[in-house]
């Protein structure tokens, strides 16, 4: 069943932005839903920070964690979280959002967004850490599906059951990442509806759109693509079934104009306009 | 923390060391092997830690060319593994690694341009801290001036060299590729790292201005300093050193040393 938008993001199609276009949005200005930053590239302040808080002016952010490592076995980095609860309290953000994911376990530290077996100790794992984080920052944390390139034979639930549980626990919000999704259903057969039925409506408070790249048959999620046609149709069917949110165009590498950003943002918009007047 | 610790960490060693992969791991995907999956997040990993290096120094990547700075960052890569979730802390010991890597030994000067680009990286993300107010030295009576202490910004790095280094790194601003001479021999430099209004400047110092600096850093009242320096620079010129070094957004407060 559809529901209303509750994020406090204006529902409307934003950007991801990154280093190369902050000089070209502070001078233009142009008209954007709101945009999304990673967190990591501010933390500490310095001279990055001050350019977010000159486009905070102008737009509604979105901060957007990739490095919390929410289902690592190794503590949650408190100076990690700290540099985050404070890059909050600065940019005063509209949502606050973390991957479905791991980076550190034993000595490593792996620099990526990796799965992880969907079990009932990994469960109960990542809800004491993502419940550690909400009280840390003092607000609610979007958490995020992934993308993956491998399984584990010993999960004992989907990705779907996995996070609608860990929302209901927690009551941490969902943010759908439609081509992560659409990139297990190919590279690991994931039930793309069953997915979509299992979550909270109610929870899912933002969207993601990127483009993927195929490397010896396995759809990597690159960013580094405009949406392809089978994305958008999945879209269409997440708003359908969920109802409209804001929505992110992410482009992480060879990153085009700022036009070419906003032309597939419009795109996104007007696929809600569509399916919701 | 049982079998989820063991299972990431199992997959950590076939990413970062390319170990064998665990039975745990689904062995059949409808368009791929599981070979091809671990190798996509062999990628990853060292491609984050490749694009944080060349982020980091893009001179060094110049001045030995894109094929030459893969190689170079593989090395390095399995030499030093990340050890921080967060990228931008990736890189440090560079300098280090290049001052014991035989393939760029000819480059001599590497290491150093490598130092003079980690303290630009550490300038652009250290915390603000507000520069020395004019008003608060216009209220102290210059009899008092040799009993201050000088507080410094710690984004502020002194980086010596027996090598042009701040010549080298001035030229590769502009990203464009040219062809440049660099007298080597006899020809060092000293170069102050650091940060004002939002732009990271390297600003170069004499050895004068740098051992005066130096003084100063080490929490010597500025009477100290400059008779330091003056015993081992003689034509030490203070009122000149003090302007370049205000204007440079180094000092950021001062005390009167109390008067035992």
């Amino acid at each position: 069943m559809q529901r209303p938008a509750t994020s406090q993001l204006p529902c409307k199609a934003g950007i991801g932005l990154r280093a190369t276009h902050y000089s070209e949005v502070l001078e233009t200005l142009p008209e954007l839903g709101w945009v999304e930053v990673h967190n990591e590239n501010f933390f500490g302040g310095g001279a990055s920070l001050h350019t977010l808080l000159k486009v905070r002016e102008h737009y509604a952010v979105s901060l957007h964690g990739v490095g919390m490592g929410l289902a690592s076995t190794t503590p949650l980095c408190e100076t990690h979280l700290s540099a985050l609860q404070q890059l909050c309290e600065t940019v005063r953000p509209a949502v606050v959002s973390e991957h479905l994911c791991w980076n550190s376990a034993g000595g490593f530290v792996v620099n990526d967004l990796l799965p992880f077996p969907y079990t009932p100790e990994a469960l109960a794992h990542v809800v004491r850490r993502v419940e550690h984080v909400q009280e840390k920052l003092g607000r609610q944390l979007l958490v995020e599906n992934l993308s993956s390139y491998l399984s584990f034979s010993h999960s004992e639930m989907t990705e779907g059951e996995f996070l609608a549980e860990l929302s209901r626990r927690t009551g941490c919000g969902i943010l759908l990442d439609v081509e992560n999704l659409y990139v297990n259903t190919r590279n690991l057969g994931v039930d793309a509806m069953a997915f979509i039925n299992a979550i909270p409506v109610d929870a899912v408070q933002e969207y993601h759109l990127a483009g993927y790249s195929v490397r010896d048959g396995c759809l990597v999620d690159t960013h580094d693509h405009p949406v392809y046609p089978e994305v958008w149709e999945l879209y269409e069917y997440v708003l359908q079934q969920i109802g409209p949110r804001p929505t992110l165009i992410e482009w992480d590498a060879d990153i085009p104009a700022l036009s070419v950003l906003m032309a597939e943002a419009a795109k996104a918009q007007q696929r809600m306009e569509a399916t919701h007047g | 923390m049982g079998d989820l610790n063991s299972d990431l960490v199992l997959l950590a060693s076939a990413i970062a060391r390319g170990e064998e992969l665990s039975s745990q791991i689904d062995s059949q995907y409808s368009e791929y092997t599981r070979d091809t999956a671990i190798e996509v997040y062999r990628n990853n990993y060292r491609g984050n830690l490749q694009d944080a290096l060349a982020g980091v120094y893009p001179v060094v990547k110049q001045l030995v060319g894109d094929t030459f700075f893969r190689f170079m960052a593989r090395k390095y890569i399995e030499l030093y593994p990340s050890a921080s979730a967060n990228l931008y802390h990736y890189g440090g010991e560079l300098a280090v690694f290049l001052n014991e890597f035989t393939p760029a030994r000819e480059l001599a000067y590497l290491p150093d341009v490598a130092t003079l680009e980690w303290a630009c990286h550490v300038a652009y993300f250290v915390a603000d801290q507000p520069s020395l107010d004019m008003n608060k030295l216009a209220q102290i009576s210059p009899e008092h001036y040799a009993s201050l202490i000088v507080s410094t910004h710690p984004a502020y790095r002194i980086v010596r060299s027996r090598y042009p280094v701040n010549a080298i790194w001035y030229a590769h601003q502009t990203g464009e590729e040219e062809n440049f001479h660099f007298e080597l021999e006899n020809n060092p430099s000293i170069a102050l790292v650091g940060r004002i209004d939002n732009v990271v400047k390297v600003t170069d110092l004499s050895e004068s201005e740098a051992c005066w600096l130096e003084n100063i850093q080490a929490g010597n009242t500025l009477g100290v300093a400059t008779a330091v320096t003056l015993e081992l620079h003689p034509h030490f010129d203070l009122q000149s050193t003090l302007l370049k070094l205000f204007e440079s957004g180094v000092f950021v407060d001062v005390i009167l040393k109390e008067l035992s």
